[in-house]
């Protein structure tokens, strides 16, 4: 190889070089969508897999310093300038008692279902089930799930749930689900941050890559906040082969035992083990 | 803060909680997207690969096990292939629970104590149990692909995603509903349950499994709204014998939806009260 063809080699890589990353630069500013695979229909954007955040949001959604054993985040609220929850005053106290009482008083603890959006960032995985029609969210945490209705019928939000009535249709490659109807005993997070019944909420689940998945919830509450406000994550892809959303029953007691009820409580009836069987042989 | 939910989904009391009619009158879902004439179950629906098609809400119809014991807590079980259990006629001989001795106390004993049953303690109710909800409760919502059958369970908001690859159980796992891997065997949905934490009863009525069970079950579409479910439990501490069980599930009509089951205690539900706290006294023999 000459030197006049090895310059050209250099100027080709370059080029390639420069073109690559004005590519990159355009995208990133531009923000070109990404083109989700298509079900069998040929039609639907291919949510399915099962997908994380890999924030710590779900100690504290408007960011918390680092805890033992848990790195410091940021908040993931996008519209306030301080990133905080804009609370009316009386409701920003009830939050400050919920911190203090974050120990005990956290729904979670009780082995409720987390609700929505809270379900979203927790640090387990969720796993999207979909086909032609359908649309499903299952939460590894408390296997608690979600069905998505199409918003051709209204909401049934004559109760409450813990998860929420849940009404969706499609804005281009754009999941946008409205949810109502969730209960006021439910947290936004492990620090109190909460919400009335009167709570709504519209989501918006946008592929940005074959492995990720912005996910962006609108949250109005005119009991609880003065404004509404908005947060935004990222769901990453699990891509081990073997991954599974595998049981999580949720347990309070150190023998394995579930209770609302306190142990304590006259109306708790577990008097004794139901588990001492002891089989006469093992495999 | 108060923790009494809207909704105690818990025991026949709350049987109103179901599932809500929407209005409307649509046919019942029989969205075939592909059938082929002479072929057996031509009716029924099929995915794109030609797979039976299972997608849709279902709601177990009279038999099974469990929906006997509520009202028989004497141990009979009609339910497999038995006129009064709603099984086919000419079916095969009802199956029962038949112990080993150390067993069959066992279960007495916890026939008497019936509020010790797991799922009153809002625990997961194992398999088959999960799908041997009380008759005309709770639905399933089903949800299927190439890879996987996943089964929503109303009841207690149990999930089994179930892979079709007839993939190996995993090591060191072990869980309330076991580990599910399925195959099909022509229009039959075939699944292998095992991996259970041998905690889980099977019904209301102290009739119980321990962590050698093992699960066959079978899903059949015999026409576009009916799944044949069969199951066959083997526990050899426990059973002296293959336990038979079979049932089905029908069709929910497309305006009706599922709703969220939230299991909370402290239900004034006479099962699973102590006789000192008022429960009823059991038949105990």
């Amino acid at each position: 190889m000459n030197i006049r063809s090895l310059r050209l080699a250099f100027c080709s890589i370059a080029v390639a070089g420069i073109v690559t990353a004005l590519a990159l630069t355009g995208d990133a500013q531009t923000q070109r969508p990404f083109t989700p695979a298509r079900l069998s229909d040929g039609k639907t954007p291919d949510f399915r897999g099962i997908w994380q955040v890999r924030d710590t949001a779900y100690i504290n959604i408007e960011g918390h310093p680092a805890e033992k054993g848990i790195a410091a985040a940021r908040s993931i609220i996008i519209d306030t300038p301080d990133g905080k929850i804009p609370y009316k005053p009386q409701s920003l106290a009830q939050r400050q008692e919920n911190y203090k009482n974050r120990a005990t008083a956290d729904p979670s603890i009780k082995c409720y279902q987390a609700g929505v959006p809270r379900a979203t960032y927790l640090p387990t995985p969720l796993q999207i089930l979909q086909s032609p029609g359908n649309f499903a969210i299952v939460y590894q945490d408390n296997h608690a799930f979600r069905v998505f209705h199409p918003d051709t019928r209204p909401h049934f939000d004559s109760a409450d749930w813990w998860m929420g009535d849940t009404r969706y249709r499609w804005e281009g490659d754009t999941l946008v689900a409205d949810v109502v109807a969730l209960t006021d005993q439910l947290w936004l997070d492990k620090a109190g941050n909460f919400h009335s019944t009167d709570i709504h909420i519209v989501e918006r689940y946008r592929m940005t890559g074959a492995d990720t998945m912005d996910y962006e919830a609108r949250i109005e509450d005119p009991v609880v906040y003065s404004k509404p406000w908005t947060l935004r994550t990222v769901l990453y892809r699990i891509k081990e082969p073997s991954a599974r959303i595998i049981e999580d029953e949720c347990l309070e007691d150190a023998n394995g035992v579930r209770h609302h009820i306190s142990p304590d409580d006259p109306k708790n009836l577990l008097k004794s083990d139901y588990s001492r069987w002891k089989k006469p042989t093992q495999k | 803060m108060k923790r009494v939910s809207t909704l105690h989904c818990f025991g026949l009391a709350t049987a109103l909680c179901v599932f809500l009619s929407a209005g409307g009158s649509a046919p019942i879902a029989a969205q075939a997207t592909r059938t082929s004439s002479n072929a057996p179950g031509a009716t029924v629906p099929r995915l794109p690969g030609g797979r039976p098609d299972f997608q849709g809400l279902w709601l177990k119809s009279a038999g099974g096990f469990q929906g006997l014991f509520i009202g028989s807590l004497d141990g009979t079980n009609l339910a497999a292939g038995g006129a009064r259990g709603g099984g086919t006629r000419g079916g095969p001989a009802p199956s029962r629970y038949e112990y080993t001795p150390e067993a069959e106390a066992e279960k007495m004993d916890r026939m008497r104590r019936g509020y010790e049953d797991p799922e009153a303690r809002c625990h997961l109710p194992g398999v088959p149990r999960a799908l041997d909800q009380p008759g005309g409760l709770y639905p399933i919502q089903i949800i299927q692909d190439e890879k996987y059958v996943a089964l929503l369970h109303e009841a207690m908001h149990d999930v089994r995603i179930i892979p079709t690859d007839n993939s190996r159980h995993p090591r060191n796992y072990w869980a309330w509903d076991g580990d599910s891997r399925g195959h099909w065997e022509g229009d039959t949905f075939v699944v292998d349950v095992s991996n259970f934490n041998g905690r889980t009863w099977l019904d209301m009525a102290g009739n119980f499994v321990d962590e050698n069970e093992q699960v066959v079950e079978r899903f059949t579409l015999t026409d576009a709204d009916t799944i044949l479910y069969e199951a066959t439990i083997t526990d050899p501490t426990v059973f002296v014998k293959p336990v038979e069980m079979r049932f089905t599930l029908k069709r929910v009509p497309a305006e009706q939806q599922i709703l969220e089951y939230s299991c909370l205690e402290g239900e004034r539900s006479l099962q699973h009260y102590t006789e000192e706290d008022g429960g009823k006294k059991l038949r105990t023999k």
